[in-house]
């Protein structure tokens, strides 16, 4: 047998045993699901190795004398600390590790939610009211209009998760302020229907997969049938 | 004070950072770069003591005394072929794209075929089992996109109204969505300053 007919049959048969799943779950899909993880797990491992650790620590420490490489000894040792996380007893000496990863990552998190989400959706929402391009009274109104809808549904859907209770005499009471709880209501309406929009989209998007799916099986039937 | 070390490590490596983010001057720019890249270094080397960590609990269900996991030794075998292949080959390497285009691509798109199925069995329920207006206008919302998704309206991009009437429509998922992004934004701002701050420790476990 060709090797490429061999990797198609392959290919084959897991779609046919993952797709089993629509049957009810059964003991072939579990199957599938651990030979996937494990597979998943080697690949990662492989890229991890071959394409963070090599090239940017085991090669210039092994290759280049420790005097031009001082720095690199620091995520060395680290990263070695890092590996007591595997042993309940000595996880502790893994924690200094962690404490870099989680500060830097805050501060890699903090510094894209401010510039790359709030930042761009506070000037996306803003955008229409930027009115000096337009020429004609009806394209005004019109992107005036559109500018208020999303606002209102930004602020509105802002407020749905707005949790904070109202205070009476110092003590919580329990209710959200009225405004809010009318924000609030208007709110799930925008959001009923993002979320209407996502599922579609999500919908449409696994459906695409699995005609290509089934079209593959037919694929390689066609030949055998035939 | 619990974990002084961790503590200090993290709110220092997390201010130069985002000092260097926001101050773009030397020195702080090279430090920042320096602990990103010490970061990134970190994150591999996790990366590998959760794959072992995985595979310890799969090797303890093998071979527990009761109730053994048989499953999980074909986990361990598909990872040690693929782990000992991919050593050897390294991962640019034909063979090794043939896993992931024969048997990673199939599973997935198999998986998100499976997706589609469950996603419409997961509707119906939804209806049986809360019916409110907020599901109606779910239900609604999804039609209506998944309608404009298809592209069945597209001829009707040159009518007037039609035109203005769907880039209304098309706005409504717009607003919602935003606001959805500006909490998570907020959520991860409040998260990632607590850490800053040391309010948070999730470290020192």
């Amino acid at each position: 047998m060709a090797p490429d007919l061999l990797w198609t049959f392959i290919a084959f048969f897991l779609t046919i045993l993952v797709l089993s799943y629509v049957m009810g779950d059964n003991a072939l899909f579990r199957l599938v699901m651990m030979v996937f993880v494990g597979i998943s797990a080697g690949y990662a491992a492989v890229l991890i190795f071959y394409q963070v650790l090599m090239p940017r620590l085991i090669t210039p420490l092994v290759t280049t004398p420790l005097a031009a490489n001082t720095a690199l000894v620091i995520p060395a040792v680290l990263g070695v600390l890092l590996l007591f996380k595997l042993s309940p007893r000595l996880s502790i000496l893994g924690n200094p590790s962690m404490a870099l990863l989680t500060g830097v990552g805050a501060a890699v998190a903090i510094g894209g939610a401010v510039t790359g989400t709030l930042f761009g959706q506070i000037s996306g929402t803003i955008s229409p009211f930027e009115l000096s391009g337009l020429s004609s009274a009806g394209s005004v109104i019109s992107q005036l209009f559109g500018g208020i809808v999303l606002l209102a549904g930004t602020v509105c859907s802002l407020a749905y998760f707005h949790f904070g209770a109202r205070k009476k005499n110092g003590e919580n009471t329990g209710s959200q302020p009225v405004l809010i709880q009318i924000l609030a209501r208007i709110g799930q309406i925008f959001i009923a229907i993002t979320l209407g929009a996502l599922f579609a989209g999500v919908l449409a998007a696994s459906l695409a997969a699995l005609i290509e799916r089934l079209d593959f099986l037919i694929n390689v039937l066609k030949p055998l049938i035939s | 004070m619990r974990a002084p070390l961790s503590t200090a490590i993290a709110i220092g490596a997390g201010i130069i950072t985002l000092l260097g983010l926001f101050i773009p001057v030397e020195p702080i720019t090279s430090l920042r770069g320096r602990l990103i890249e010490w970061a990134v270094l970190l994150a591999g080397v996790a990366g590998l003591v959760a794959i072992v960590h995985l595979l310890s609990v799969h090797w303890r269900k093998m071979t527990a005394r009761r109730n053994k996991n048989i499953p999980s030794a074909f986990l361990l075998i598909a990872f040690a072929l693929t782990f000992a292949a991919g050593m050897v080959l390294k991962p640019g390497h034909p063979s090794m794209q043939k896993i992931v285009t024969h048997i990673q691509v199939p599973i997935e798109a198999s998986l998100m075929g499976v997706l589609a199925v469950t996603l419409t069995v997961a509707a119906i329920r939804l209806f049986q089992r809360r019916s409110g207006w907020m599901s109606f206008l779910f239900a609604v919302s999804a039609f209506v996109f998944l309608i404009i998704g298809s592209g069945l309206l597209s001829s009707s991009a040159n009518i007037p109204v039609l035109k203005d009437i769907l880039a209304a429509v098309n706005a409504l998922p717009v607003a919602g969505a935003r606001g959805i992004l500006i909490g998570i934004a907020l959520g991860s701002l409040t998260t990632g300053l607590r850490v800053l701050l040391g309010t948070d420790r999730p470290y020192s476990g």
